[in-house]
């Protein structure tokens, strides 16, 4: 069984942020939220990398650990989705998370931020597939279409990569290979509990 | 008039006695059989199915980030 993940090749991403408005655009995304954002370290000096970031379905997710109200789960393709019908927006998730992923649409204190929004890796949330119930709430499913996140579909360098983590893995792998350097997987180990060799 | 004060002391405290009695036994009545357990979410097979396909759409993308 396929096991969704994300990777972003740091040594091809040139922080156009295309991925971010892409995200918001797709599944309209309310203000002050992006589900996916690009940092940059060391900015300006040499070894300067940009990565794009976003909820990274993590294996044992910490968000899913500390959720009070226990309103995540994760799909058989291992993408861990919310309920926003369950989640009280106490902000637990946030802290818990390595990656910043979790957004609240409102600024306030426990209980006063709204319903948390994240990435859902294109694949909707647990309303019927495609319905405009799911659209309104969690954005598209272009996983239940046959496709994949758009974020990474878009990618102009093909740095964003997204799909079955096997298969991405290899990609990434020949890359490295093919251009003799590699700076790694970022989050991988985070994330996934496991790096690729370079 | 010291009198007066004792006597409108004791009805309020009476007053707060029945209230704080009525309150305790309201919190008794309550059957036990009416409190549930706080359940976890239990999300569905059709919700945690696998939507992934690899499709032709599919196909070109990994072919395409090959390059």
């Amino acid at each position: 069984m396929a096991r969704m993940k994300f990777l972003c090749d740091a040594d091809r991403c040139i922080e156009c942020n295309a991925c971010v408005t892409a995200c918001k655009n797709e599944n309209e995304v309310p203000w002050g939220i992006n589900r996916r954002r690009v940092v940059t370290i060391n900015d300006g000096k040499p070894g300067e990398r940009s990565i794009s970031m976003a909820c990274m379905h993590c294996t044992d997710a910490p968000c899913a650990a500390v959720c009070p109200v226990d309103c995540f789960y994760t799909t058989v393709d291992k993408v861990v989705l919310h309920s926003k019908d369950l989640c009280i927006g106490c902000g637990y998730c946030f802290y818990a998370c390595p990656f910043g992923a979790p957004q609240y649409p409102k600024v306030g204190n426990f209980g006063s931020r709204g319903k948390m929004d994240k990435c859902t890796f294109c694949a909707g949330g647990p309303e019927a597939d495609l319905s405009p119930a799911e659209f309104q709430k969690y954005g598209s499913n272009r996983l239940a279409e046959g496709k994949l996140p758009l974020c990474a579909e878009m990618c102009s360098t093909k740095a964003l990569l997204a799909g079955d983590g096997d298969i991405i893995a290899k990609i990434y792998k020949e890359r490295v290979v093919k251009r003799g350097y590699g700076s790694g997987a970022w989050g991988w180990k985070t994330a996934y509990k496991e790096t690729i060799a370079i | 008039m010291s009198g007066k004060k004792t006597k409108e002391a004791l009805d309020r405290r009476g007053f707060i006695k029945v209230v704080s009695l009525g309150g305790a036994a309201a919190a008794a009545s309550v059957a036990p059989g009416l409190v549930t357990p706080a359940e976890a979410y239990d999300p569905g097979k059709e919700e945690t199915k696998g939507r992934y396909r690899e499709t032709d759409h599919v196909k070109a993308f990994y072919r395409t980030n090959g390059y």
